[in-house]
């Protein structure tokens, strides 16, 4: 499990970065980038299968645990070499690390896809598709007029 | 010690979302999302997410003040009421109850403004007025002219069912966000989305149709479109036959209004307004969102009109999906004016001017005596603070000082007063020029109904106590009164609302215990109605039913560009911060993703002016100058540059024309010149 | 008493944050890294154990060995040219990820950008097809 996102319906309001931030005591783990001034995009740790961060991790303080990229802050020595092998910069090192842990101590789950106002954010890694596929068909219905 | 999670609605905006402050040890600790919210679902942005930096904050009012030289003292409650009672009750009796003005907060809730305006009236000043003068008043005005009613004709979920959104001067993705999950699951379904606004926005970013008009062109735009859609055969005459009436007038005055003319005033490619026109007339399901970008003009009523108009015509209302939606900003603007803490309706809209609200509301309250209105606006009573018609002000979570345009002419104004009393929960700039400052609580720390844009009447439940010796604002009212001689005895805001419903008829149903755990959208008459999402499906409460189409002529905004002044100045709003900023700008995390003042600029005219991204200039209007930072961008069209209203600063450079009937300054359109720093 | 091999040490901040006594020290100044290692007489080893680079052993206390200090010029990004990371340690990623992952899906050799520009790029690719369709309906 990841947090996918339906890029079709980020409107940048940053409200993920914001509840990341809170959840985790003041170290968010979601970035909004701003591409062309119009298009808005949450980057945010991958769960990566094969996962750079816990290949260098020499401690093991970052595994894999199923899907998800775990993070065992005893074992952490706040090296940095895991923000190094992070390809979209996801990890952060301050004393510690810092990532995405899908907000284990959330019962209720990633604080990003309850809190995203435009829900666009989910588990569901076909959601994006399955409403693109809904809009098509939609169209071609209408004969695609507008 | 078991965590208590506490429903409250959000201080932000006109939204209403809902969310549940964790509290434990009499602490605040934590939100948790509230994922059966009729609107959000559960989600909620930056601002609500942040919602708790404002509760410890060191800055918090915790003890009445006085202003002692430079600065000020601490003082008892006992003390300050004393003070409060001399400061309006000397200037009621050396210059009568017309020269005291009460400005209350469309922050604070239906039962602190129901008092504040019972307070105001009770001492014989007609004047009470609040901030929905800056914001929706021309909505007020307007819709209550034209559709009998003033409010959001169709819930936020309804836009689900809609199949063309014509978003006209609102940028709802960074100040409502949660509409836009909303208009995004319209566009699932096929919704054809349409956004007018002068610059581009995450909001225009969801367009089919991005319809890039000049600043204060919309009249034309809209006329613009009723004149396809009527020239085209399009209107739903049999809607204009049965439910309306001033059609012809319509019909006349838009005839000039070709795509070629529409084309030439606002900017926007004629084929452009051809094709917007036709999708919004030709859907099953047609709804239009506005917001400032319509109402902050001198010509603020006529654009809601004009709206109006629109839907009226093309039969786009009181069916799911269809509508016209005013989306107020603040949390409880909507109920502010419910409860007639403006300077024209008593509760409930009963005009002010109207025998018959006097004798109602004398009977109701009774009072031997009641001001008729209308009273002075928010507007002018700054104005007359500075003549010296108003003596004394009683100003309750406003800031007018920031929020009205042409700052430095309403803080002299303020200053001139003979006495001042703020109640906030900051010192803000307008609370630094009082005589008595007066500490009150925010959302978590007091109870009461709050209205949403939608006319949604929540209960938002107290979670934790004020600090310090701050107090629920309906308990500094009721004291306030007290001490002047009126018999204010209202236990809790349970009974305010009791009251309400004895007085307000949109809310004879809004019971409390009604909203235990639900909410209720108004009118809701009786106790067992169940409240009325969906107005004017059965037709108008105006004469003969009908709603009044009322043709609006095109008159450019008051100020435009000339050689010493080539820019026009436009103001909005940012995602993480709100209105004045001063619960925003205190916020750490919202303050750190936007903390500066700047001033958006296209970037030719930027390079024009040899000035880069980041660098630091001044914007200068005849009223003043600021500093800002540059920011280059693609967004606007030559000619146009933009400031976010949340910084002191913007409100230096901004006209204080108003709109004639509703009295909103034109915070939208100014001309202004920008100069590098150096 | 600490002895550094400063052939191997890859100026990382395990051994700095580890110390429970502050007798490693790091400061960045002006794109430069420096660790310094004071005269310690603790018992613990954590500092050795702790090493990814297995570069400090633990020697006998001798006043007359001066205290190491090594001195790293931060890397600058590919993209922004903001220094970001000491040479060896990026040495040591490349080292360890298997080659095909040091190339993203469009050959960017990402290790030599910085975390923001990373970032940037993860974004710009994300945001493409969303970028083209607008473009061309909105155009």
């Amino acid at each position: 499990m990841a947090v996918y996102i339906d890029i079709n319906r980020c409107i940048g309001c940053r409200s993920c970065e914001v509840a990341c931030q809170r959840v985790h005591g003041g170290h968010g783990h979601i970035n909004v980038h701003y591409v062309r001034e119009y298009a808005a995009v949450p980057v945010l740790c991958h769960h990566c299968q094969e996962a750079g961060c816990t290949m260098v991790c020499f401690t093991g303080a970052l595994y894999k645990e199923g899907e998800r990229t775990a993070f065992d802050v005893e074992k952490c020595t706040g090296c940095g070499l895991c923000a190094l092998a992070c390809p979209f910069g996801v990890v952060w090192t301050d004393k510690i690390a810092h990532k995405c842990d899908l907000c284990q101590g959330r019962e209720a789950g990633p604080a990003c896809i309850a809190t995203c106002p435009a829900n666009a954010l989910s588990d569901d890694f076909d959601l994006a598709t399955r409403r693109a596929r809904e809009r098509t068909v939609r169209a071609a219905a209408v004969g695609g007029k507008r | 010690m078991t965590k208590v999670l506490v429903p409250t609605v959000c201080p932000y905006c006109g939204a209403g979302c809902g969310f549940y402050v964790a509290a434990e040890r009499e602490r605040a600790i934590g939100i948790e999302y509230m994922s059966d919210h009729p609107v959000s679902q559960g989600a909620l942005c930056a601002k609500g997410n942040a919602a708790l930096e404002i509760l410890y904050h060191p800055d918090r009012l915790t003890s009445p003040l006085k202003r002692k030289g430079e600065g000020w003292a601490r003082i008892s409650w006992p003390e300050a009421l004393d003070l409060v009672a001399k400061g309006l009750g000397q200037a009621r009796k050396k210059h009568g109850p017309r020269s005291l003005a009460f400005l209350s907060s469309s922050k604070c809730s239906n039962e602190d403004n129901y008092l504040m305006q019972k307070l105001a009236r009770l001492l014989g000043s007609p004047h009470i007025d609040n901030c929905a003068r800056l914001c929706h008043a021309p909505s007020v005005v307007g819709l209550n002219k034209t559709l009998g009613a003033a409010g959001m004709t169709n819930p936020i979920p309804d836009i689900a069912s809609s199949r063309c959104i014509f978003i006209i001067g609102s940028n709802l993705a960074e100040n409502h966000p949660v509409i836009s999950r909303w208009i995004h699951r319209a566009k699932d379904r096929g919704a054809t989305v349409i956004v007018a606004d002068p610059r581009a926005t995450p909001t225009s970013w969801m367009a089919d149709v991005f319809l890039q008009l000049e600043p204060g062109t919309d009249v034309a735009l809209l006329n613009g479109m009723a004149q396809v859609i009527i020239n085209e055969g399009l209107i739903d005459r049999e809607y204009i036959g049965l439910k309306t009436k001033g059609f012809e007038a319509l019909a006349l005055e838009v005839k000039d209004f070709t795509p070629q003319r529409t084309a030439e005033i606002t900017g926007i490619a004629p084929e452009d307004i051809v094709r917007a026109a036709r999708a919004y007339a030709t859907s099953p399901a047609s709804a239009v969102l506005y917001s400032m970008g319509i109402t902050q003009h001198s010509t603020g009523t006529d654009n809601v009109q004009a709206i109006s108009n629109l839907a009226l015509i093309c039969g786009q209302m009181g069916r799911p999906g269809t509508g016209v939606m005013p989306l107020r900003g603040q949390n409880n603007v909507q109920g502010a004016c419910d409860m007639g803490a403006l300077a024209e309706f008593y509760p409930g809209y009963k005009r002010a001017s109207d025998p018959a609200t006097l004798k109602f509301f004398r009977a109701a309250w009774k009072a031997e005596d009641l001001p008729p209105g209308p009273g002075l606006t928010a507007t002018e009573m700054i104005e007359a603070a500075g003549s010296g018609e108003i003596r004394a002000m009683y100003i309750m979570g406003e800031d007018p000082a920031n929020s009205d345009p042409c700052s430095e002419h309403a803080r002299r104004s303020l200053e001139s007063l003979d006495f001042l009393v703020v109640q906030d929960i900051f010192m803000t700039a307008t609370a630094q020029l009082a005589d008595v400052v007066l500490p009150g609580a925010v959302w978590a720390e007091k109870e009461g109904s709050y209205t949403n844009t939608e006319r949604r009447v929540q209960w938002s439940h107290k979670a934790i106590e004020p600090p310090g010796e701050a107090r629920s604002d309906r308990e500094i009212i009721c004291d306030v009164a007290r001490s002047l001689g009126l018999q204010f005895d209202y236990p809790d805001a349970a009974s305010v609302l009791e009251e309400i419903n004895r007085t307000v008829p949109q809310y004879g149903g809004v019971l409390r215990e009604r909203l235990e755990g639900s909410s209720l959208v108004w009118p809701c008459p009786t106790a067992d109605h169940p409240g009325t999402p969906i107005l004017h499906s059965m037709g108008f409460s105006l004469a003969e039913g009908r709603a009044s189409i009322v043709p609006v002529p095109f008159s450019p905004a008051a100020e435009a560009a000339s050689g010493d002044h080539p820019f026009i100045l436009t103001t909005g709003r940012l995602a993480v911060h709100h209105n004045a900023g001063s619960m925003t700008r205190r916020s750490p995390s919202l303050i750190s993703r936007e903390p500066d003042l700047y001033v958006e600029m296209n970037r030719e005219d930027a390079a024009a002016l040899d000035v880069e991204d980041g660098d630091e200039v001044r914007v200068a209007t005849v009223r003043g100058e600021t500093a800002a930072y540059a920011r280059l961008t693609d967004r606007l069209k030559k000619g146009v540059v933009f400031m976010p209203i949340h910084f002191p600063g913007t409100n230096i450079l901004t006209t204080d024309a108003t709109d004639p009937e509703a009295r909103i300054p034109e915070f939208k359109v100014c001309a202004c010149n920008v100069f590098r720093r150096d | 008493m600490i002895r550094v091999d400063t052939r191997v040490c890859l100026g990382c901040m395990s051994c700095s944050n580890v110390c429970p006594s502050q007798n490693i020290t790091r400061s960045e100044i002006d794109g430069k890294r420096t660790v310094h290692w004071k005269r310690c007489k603790e018992e613990c080893d954590l500092c050795v154990e702790l090493c990814p680079a297995k570069a400090l052993s633990l020697v006998p206390w001798d006043e007359t060995v001066p205290e190491t200090e090594l001195s790293f010029d931060l890397v600058a990004c590919k993209i922004c040219g903001s220094p970001y990371a000491t040479e060896p340690m990026l040495q040591r990623i490349e080292s360890t990820l298997p080659a095909e992952m040091q190339k993203d899906a469009r050959g960017l050799e990402w290790i030599r950008i910085c975390p923001v520009c990373r970032r940037n790029v993860e974004a710009e690719g994300t945001a493409r097809q969303v970028v083209l369709a607008r473009s061309r309906k909105i155009a």
